[in-house]
């Protein structure tokens, strides 16, 4: 009897139903759209700022009139439901959205339907930080990991630039910076950066031989060196809000994660945020249609608009991104525009994995 | 034991065990196999060892481990020593004892979450601990008293969690201890240790060891207290697991699933024992 | 020193205990909740500089609080009920039957508290979705905590079987009672802190459960632990954090004293006349 059932979770092997992707792509956009409207609701997990992006999304749903459902969640339990549901015949999300890289862990052409049926635009951004989208994937949301400082203690000319500046200002301030190794990638892409400046490994090639990741010694001997003078926070959220109750006086962040908490008066609004000029890493969030979303013709829809170039140009406005159309506006935005091109791409696979592991082996269980 | 008893006995277990093995049984196989390459729920499938070779190697694995099992093992115990106590003190009810009762059950009813926000807050840098220290002379500035390197602050959310469930556990068993039994100790002249040894603790061994076990399983397999306030330079089992299926490797995630699995049930099995043998007196 | 007097004192240390224990959390929570989103509250205050109700409002209309509190507690009781009443026949065999490969049993009882939740929830889940088992989300979100709770009601339930008194049974039998009559007298004044004892914990577990009844519950189903993990999780929002927890205390707190009353009724040892 549990053999039958076990067998029966063997299709864990997701099937890609390949009747979607024929099914729409053959209709012209026109009726897409007719059939989306028809289907009248969507369901979008996203996991930050839901109540922020539940009024952004008014316009669609006046403009389409098709209502569009953001639950809460986290983004641990929203990839979980889409793991546990991808044997089911008609699932629970139309669309799917995750942190660009975090795609690679997912198989993305079993668990996801083309998005050829939408609509020809060169301006979209179907590749960002390194991971290619494979015509699965579309990028909404741009942001960038940086420092945030409080200029109240820190003066914009002191801000360290580089490994040796850091440690200098760790010597001279000890316990004032923090940053975190899990829960949100602002930490990582900081010590990531930071090794990479110092024993100029290139993030870009992924491939995890021995000897490249023996090569990351001296990077991890700086950490550990200075391992007293620096604190290890607990996540992205816990960093910035010991920035803003005066604790630390800088610590790594997202761009849009702090300009939206300074927005709803969570954090101290004079907190400022800039990008060091040794890099740091800058990427976005993507969405995707599941292969057994239950109103696809309404997801495209929501996918056509939401990457558009006057919807980018609104977040851009409003929670401060980088647009992810060539041609919106992105002037609003809290890292000045000579810093942005400061922006490296996310490492790739599996190295960037192992130096995380090896990052957690020898520093942070270390101290 | 003839077939009729057998078959009584089947049905009575029937709705209990046989859910949980019919259930249960095929995700713990499902996580078992995983562990050894199979069922993957992205890439190829096949048997492999390697997965298991390979973490055991690791030096991160067994710090993991001996983490958990520390941060397992102290909760479960103490949590049941701080209770017997309070279940022997209102065994009889005086003025004021139910209130009391109320207030030591109280943390049951605060969610977990909830409960480790709290705490956070009073023992921010700027929180009322140290804002109370400072302001009675103790200290000259704040001390940064989060994620401290024992686990203090996941033993400490641990065991105010924890400590009213074995409470709620040993009251029920100690007031079924009848008064005739601890007058006739006392009357043969045994002191006040002495009944608790060989009268109180064989009598409630019971509830003993399950709280021991329900306790120690549910601290050993924590991953919000450890990510809110636990020790940054240690990971436990849980959070060693999701480190990995976050990253989308599902066959170690396994092997650290089942690993857990394993040392929840020695563990239980350990802490059975030992309670029977050190306080389970003759039976 | 009499006994009068130590429980005085007792009561006084644990009273001063219980401040810094539950009172302060709480009060600082109270505090966080009251921050006007114009200005933060900063450290260096003593009281948040301006203070509204404008979180609470704003979580109380805006977010699906009172269809997660409505679903919350309607799940929570009913879980504990089924759990309870699928328990009895085992708790009774492994509490009162003597047969072989007892003791292992009692420890395959514990297997859902021994796998990690990460595995059941995609696992657990997807079987659920593989039997076809959702058709209500709600149901199929019941028998899946019924399954994961089993182990504290048979587990509690087999310690309260083992402390009915058999003189009490044997009384009654000799005595002529009717089956029914014997349970009543005989067995269900040592099972009633038991039952308690279960009901609460399984209601507690059922409340703080996340995994399983997000993923088979969202989008239409959304349990208090769903707004809890995404308020306190990225996105770490402490005045909303705050108001939520809040908003948790007061249902709980009457459930609390609720149950005081009857727990105090439940003692055994009243039962047996002396004690």
């Amino acid at each position: 009897m549990i053999g039958k059932f076990v067998s029966s979770i063997a299709a864990l092997a997701i099937s890609a139903t390949g009747a979607f992707a024929d099914d729409l792509s053959q209709k012209s956009w026109d009726e897409i759209v007719a059939q989306a409207k028809n289907e009248g609701e969507l369901t979008w997990t996203v996991w930050y700022l839901t109540d922020d992006l539940r009024a952004a999304v008014k316009p669609f749903e006046e403009e389409y009139g098709i209502k569009v459902n953001i639950p809460d969640g986290t983004v641990d339990a929203n990839r979980n439901k889409l793991l546990a549901e991808a044997s089911r015949e008609t699932g629970d999300f139309d669309v799917f959205a995750l942190g660009f890289n975090d795609f690679d862990a997912l198989d993305v052409e079993k668990l996801f339907v083309p998005l050829s049926a939408l609509p020809e635009d060169g301006d979209r951004v179907t590749t960002l930080a390194g991971t290619d989208g494979k015509g699965h994937i579309v990028a909404y949301w741009g942001n960038q990991t940086g420092v945030s400082y409080d200029p109240a203690k820190i003066s914009e000319a002191d801000l360290p630039q580089s490994p040796a500046e850091f440690e200098a200002f760790w010597v001279a301030n000890p316990g004032k910076f923090g940053f975190n190794y899990e829960k949100g990638g602002s930490g990582p892409s900081f010590y990531q950066n930071t090794i990479r400046t110092i024993t100029g490994v290139d993030l870009a090639d992924g491939s995890d031989s021995a000897e490249r990741l023996a090569a990351l010694e001296p990077g991890l001997e700086f950490f550990r060196k200075n391992g007293e003078n620096y604190v290890v926070t607990a996540s992205n959220a816990d960093s910035i809000t010991r920035v803003s109750d005066g604790e630390l006086w800088m610590a790594p962040g997202w761009e849009d994660h702090v300009a939206g908490l300074q927005k709803r008066g969570e954090i101290r609004k004079d907190i400022k945020f800039y990008v060091p000029s040794m890099g740091m890493n800058g990427g976005g969030n993507g969405v995707a249609i599941p292969a057994n979303a239950p109103h696809p013709a309404a997801a495209l829809v929501f996918i056509n608009w939401l990457t558009s170039a006057d919807v980018q140009t609104g977040f851009n406005e409003n929670f401060g991104t980088a647009p992810m159309h060539a041609k919106a506006d992105d002037s609003n935005a809290l890292v000045p525009n000579d810093q942005r091109a400061y922006t490296r791409p996310w490492g790739a696979e599996p190295f960037r994995s192992k130096l995380d592991e090896a990052f957690i082996e020898n520093v942070i269980q270390e101290r | 034991m003839t077939a009729r008893n057998w078959l009584k006995i089947g049905l009575l277990l029937l709705p209990g065990i046989g859910l949980i093995l019919f259930f249960i049984g095929a995700v713990i196989y499902m996580a078992f196999v995983q562990s050894f390459g199979l069922y993957n729920l992205a890439g190829e499938s096949e048997f492999s060892l390697t997965f298991w070779t390979k973490i055991i190697a690791r030096k991160a694995y067994f710090r993991s481990v001996g983490y958990s099992l520390y941060i397992g093992s102290v909760s479960a115990i103490v949590s049941v020593a701080l209770a017997y106590p309070l279940a022997l003190w209102l065994r009889k009810p005086f003025t004021g004892s139910l209130a009391v009762s109320a207030m030591l059950k109280a943390p049951l009813l605060v969610h977990g979450l909830v409960a480790a926000f709290l705490f956070i807050n009073i023992i921010a840098y700027h929180g009322i601990i140290n804002q109370a220290m400072q302001g009675l002379g103790l200290w000259d500035e704040p001390r940064r008293l989060q994620n401290d390197n024992y686990g203090f602050g996941v033993l400490l959310l641990q065991i105010w969690k924890n400590m009213p469930f074995a409470l709620l556990l040993l009251t029920g068993a100690v007031q079924s201890i009848s008064d005739d039994i601890l007058n006739a100790g006392r009357d043969l002249g045994a002191g006040n240790f002495d009944r608790f040894r060989k009268i109180i603790a064989p009598l409630s061994v019971s509830a003993m060891q399950a709280a021991l076990v329900i306790i120690f399983i549910g601290a050993l397999a924590d991953f919000s207290f450890q990510t809110i306030a636990g020790p940054t330079n240690r990971q436990s089992l849980a959070q060693y697991m999701t480190f990995f299926s976050s990253k989308g490797r599902w066959n170690e995630a396994a092997v650290v699933g089942v690993t857990l699995m394993v040392l929840s049930l020695t563990g239980a099995g350990i802490l059975t024992v030992a309670a029977r043998l050190l306080f389970g007196g003759r039976r | 020193m009499s006994t009068a007097i130590l429980n005085r004192i007792l009561l006084i240390t644990l009273l001063a205990v219980c401040a810094i224990w539950l009172i302060v959390p709480f009060t600082m929570a109270v505090l966080w909740s009251l921050v006007d989103p114009s200005e933060p509250w900063t450290a260096d205050r003593l009281l948040p500089p301006v203070m509204s109700f404008y979180r609470w409002t704003n979580m109380w209309e805006n977010s699906s609080l009172q269809r997660a509190l409505l679903n919350s507690y309607t799940l929570a009781p009913s879980a504990a009920i089924i759990t309870l009443l699928l328990s009895l026949p085992t708790a009774y065999a492994l509490g009162r039957l003597n047969f072989p490969g007892r003791a292992a049993m009692k420890m395959v009882a514990l297997l859902p508290l021994v796998v990690p939740p990460f595995v059941t929830s995609i696992f657990f889940s997807s079987l659920l979705f593989q039997l076809g088992l959702t058709g209500s989300r709600f149901a199929a979100i019941l028998l899946a905590h019924s399954v994961l709770f089993l182990p504290f009601a048979i587990r509690i339930m087999t310690v309260s079987f083992e402390q009915v008194r058999v003189d009490h049974i044997n009384a009654a039998r000799d005595l002529g009672a009717p089956t029914l009559a014997r349970w009543r007298v005989a067995y269900l004044p040592a099972l009633k802190p038991g039952i308690l004892a279960s009901l609460l914990i399984i209601f507690i577990q059922s409340i703080e459960e996340f995994a399983i009844a997000f993923i088979v519950g969202i989008p239409d189903f959304v349990t208090i632990p769903t707004l809890l993990y995404a308020s306190m999780g990225q996105d770490f929002v402490r005045p909303n954090a705050a108001v939520l927890s809040l908003i948790l205390v007061v249902p709980n707190v009457i459930l609390m004293l609720f149950l005081e009353r009857l727990l105090k009724s439940a003692n055994p040892a009243m039962s047996s006349g002396k004690g």
